[in-house]
């Protein structure tokens, strides 16, 4: 029986390089290595074009090519007889292809020089296995298997802060999946904020990415999951990029310092982007071809869980709320507030801007006027002061966001949930509020 | 005309490199499959690989109808690459010395990729594909001879008859 090409997904994780054999219109043949070989689907493959060589040469002239791969656990080599079809520029192939050759580059020193100008397609005409009869890899931990023991541990949805932590960690136990993030896109769809995260010092939570840049910021604009299995010392290819601004630069991913291995998958619903599962492993081909499958799979039913637990209606207004004077004596904490960006910046040191800088200058100013404490989501939804999108889960993915930051940075003010769609201000000292 | 590898060339194709061998099939398709060693002449000016008569069928096939061959030598450890030609082949007797060079290569390179940290299933595998008992002797006399380290450079002659 010939091998499928789907079978031969681990022989095109770049473990071991694959060989091109090609030949020139006068028939002299050539041979050269791939710096990679790219499951396309079941019947195509691409291959990254760097450099203008003989190999891209001679399958523009005369469009046949034979392609060897090499399965890492056997060493068992497979022939793709396979035909050049064309070049692609851009897109998701693309994007995906240039976002593992940073790994592969840096794997082969070659991070500086080795840039993707394109992704040639190829169709796969015929495999043929060379040594049959030699004893297989061992077998890869069922992926299937770790995404149902995954999703046990995910749970059910309750509140969406418990299900941002949950989805997280619940990527350890099957998957081993030590260091992860969850960022979501903001308000203006051009960058990602981190609402949670496991396995770093620091928790990172409100540190942006921009659209574009770095693995996370590729698989959110492209809505491709994309995987680097070799570390990467391409700076784009890190994480991310930080922006110029000061808000960025003052929050930093937590990354490892030197991730061999990264996966970044896009949380999509209803064809709406929502944010981007990141994790990373010290180890190489940390991810098999097997593992991104299952969690694209889990990134799907979890942008399915977060978007039902913003649909779940608030709980109805009690009928009296609490108000409370502003504790008297001590210094009083001075806030700040740059209505440009809505930052907020407390005793000078920068806190969270745009949507959850908003929502918190906004109740720390009705307190200061009326001493009210309770708040409920409804009201932040209809308020016009405050730079909301349309979908009803940013909201209360930037009031988990504020809170976490208020916890980490500023525990002299907590934001305490009190029930769905509720919850309330609690001030531990005087405050000062400045505009501008 | 044959040209002549230099001595570092020659070392170099006879360490612990991956071999890989293509020609053109009759029917205009490239073949190509793993060579089992390689050895240099004295005067440097052909090499001889080592092949499973099995596993390079299809090549020594291909080599029947046009003659013309590619070889490409690849070292693990430093990515340092080249890649020779030759219009022809010819077919010489198994020696006692190219089995003694067929069982030397298969032993260094897989302490090579073992060293690299490839795993000890990819080093059996490699043990097993690369100790086959048909094997076969193919001379060449390179008449081109490319650097193919991944790079920019990749394919600059080094050397042509």
């Amino acid at each position: 029986m010939k091998p499928t090409l789907e079978s031969l997904r681990p022989c095109l994780d770049g473990a071991v390089p694959s060989v091109v054999a090609t030949c020139a219109a006068d028939g002299t043949p050539n041979v050269a290595y791939a710096s990679q070989v790219h499951y396309v689907d079941g019947e195509h493959v691409a291959l990254s074009y760097q450099f203008f060589s003989k190999t891209r040469e001679n399958v523009l002239a005369h469009p046949y090519a034979m392609v060897q791969v090499v399965e890492p656990g056997s060493f068992r080599h497979y022939r793709l007889k396979v035909r050049y079809l064309r070049t692609e520029t851009s897109g998701p192939l693309f994007e995906y292809m240039k976002a593992q050759l940073a790994g592969i580059a840096a794997q082969t020193g070659m991070d500086k020089v080795f840039v993707l100008r394109g992704a040639d397609l190829y169709r796969v005409h015929d495999i043929e296995a060379v040594d049959p009869h030699l004893p297989p890899a061992p077998p890869p931990p069922d992926a299937l298997l770790r995404l149902r023991r995954t999703l046990d541990h995910l749970g059910a949805s309750d509140d969406l802060a418990g299900l941002a932590d949950r989805a997280l960690t619940a990527l350890t136990p099957a998957f081993g999946i030590r260091h992860a993030l969850l960022t979501m896109l903001d308000e203006t769809g051009s960058a990602l904020y981190t609402l949670a995260s496991i396995g770093y010092a620091a928790s990172g939570v409100g540190a942006e990415v921009a659209l574009g840049e770095g693995i996370i910021g590729v698989a959110a604009r492209e809505r491709i999951p994309v995987r680097i299995n070799y570390r990467t010392g391409d700076y784009a290819y890190q994480a991310a990029m930080r922006s110029a601004d000061r808000a960025a630069s003052v929050i930093p991913l937590p990354l490892l310092a030197e991730a061999h291995s990264q996966i970044a998958i896009p949380l999509v619903y209803g064809g709406r982007l929502l944010g981007v599962l990141y994790a990373e492993s010290e180890q190489d081909a940390f991810f098999s071809h097997s593992d991104e499958d299952a969690l694209v799979v889990y990134g799907r039913h979890l942008a399915a869980l977060i978007t039902q637990s913003a649909c779940e209606p608030d709980e109805p207004e009690p009928a009296s709320t609490q108000t409370a004077p502003l504790p008297a004596g001590g210094e009083p904490l001075v806030v700040r507030y740059f209505a440009s960006d809505h930052s907020v910046f407390i005793d000078n040191d920068y806190l969270i801007r745009g949507v959850a800088g908003s929502i918190l200058w906004t109740l720390l100013n009705e307190y200061a006027q009326s001493g009210r404490r309770d708040f409920c989501n409804r009201e932040l939804r209809r308020d016009s002061r405050l730079p909301l999108p349309d979908f009803g889960d940013n909201l209360e993915t930037r009031l988990i966001l504020l809170q976490r930051r208020l916890a980490e940075r500023c525990p002299d003010i907590a934001l305490e949930k009190t029930g769905r769609g509720r919850f309330r201000l609690v001030p531990g000292r005087q405050l000062k509020l400045l505009a501008g | 005309m044959p040209v002549p590898l230099s001595p570092e060339q020659a070392a170099f194709l006879q360490g612990p490199v991956s071999i890989n061998v293509a020609a053109t099939g009759s029917d205009g398709w490239p073949v190509v499959c793993r060579a089992q060693g390689c050895s240099v002449a004295r005067d440097r000016r052909s090499v001889t690989l080592l092949l499973s008569a099995r596993q390079a069928s299809a090549v020594l096939a291909a080599l029947e109808a046009s003659g013309a061959i590619a070889a490409v030598f690849s070292r693990p450890a430093s990515h340092a690459t080249l890649q020779i030609k030759a219009r022809g082949t010819s077919r010489v007797p198994l020696t006692a010395a190219h089995r003694a060079c067929h069982a030397q290569y298969s032993s260094r390179l897989g302490d090579e990729l073992g060293s690299l940290g490839y795993g000890s299933d990819l080093v059996h595998g490699l043990k097993l594909m690369l100790s086959s008992s048909d094997l076969l002797a193919l001379r060449l006399s390179p008449e081109v001879i490319f650097d193919q380290t991944p790079g920019p450079d990749a394919g600059r002659v080094l050397a042509r008859a």
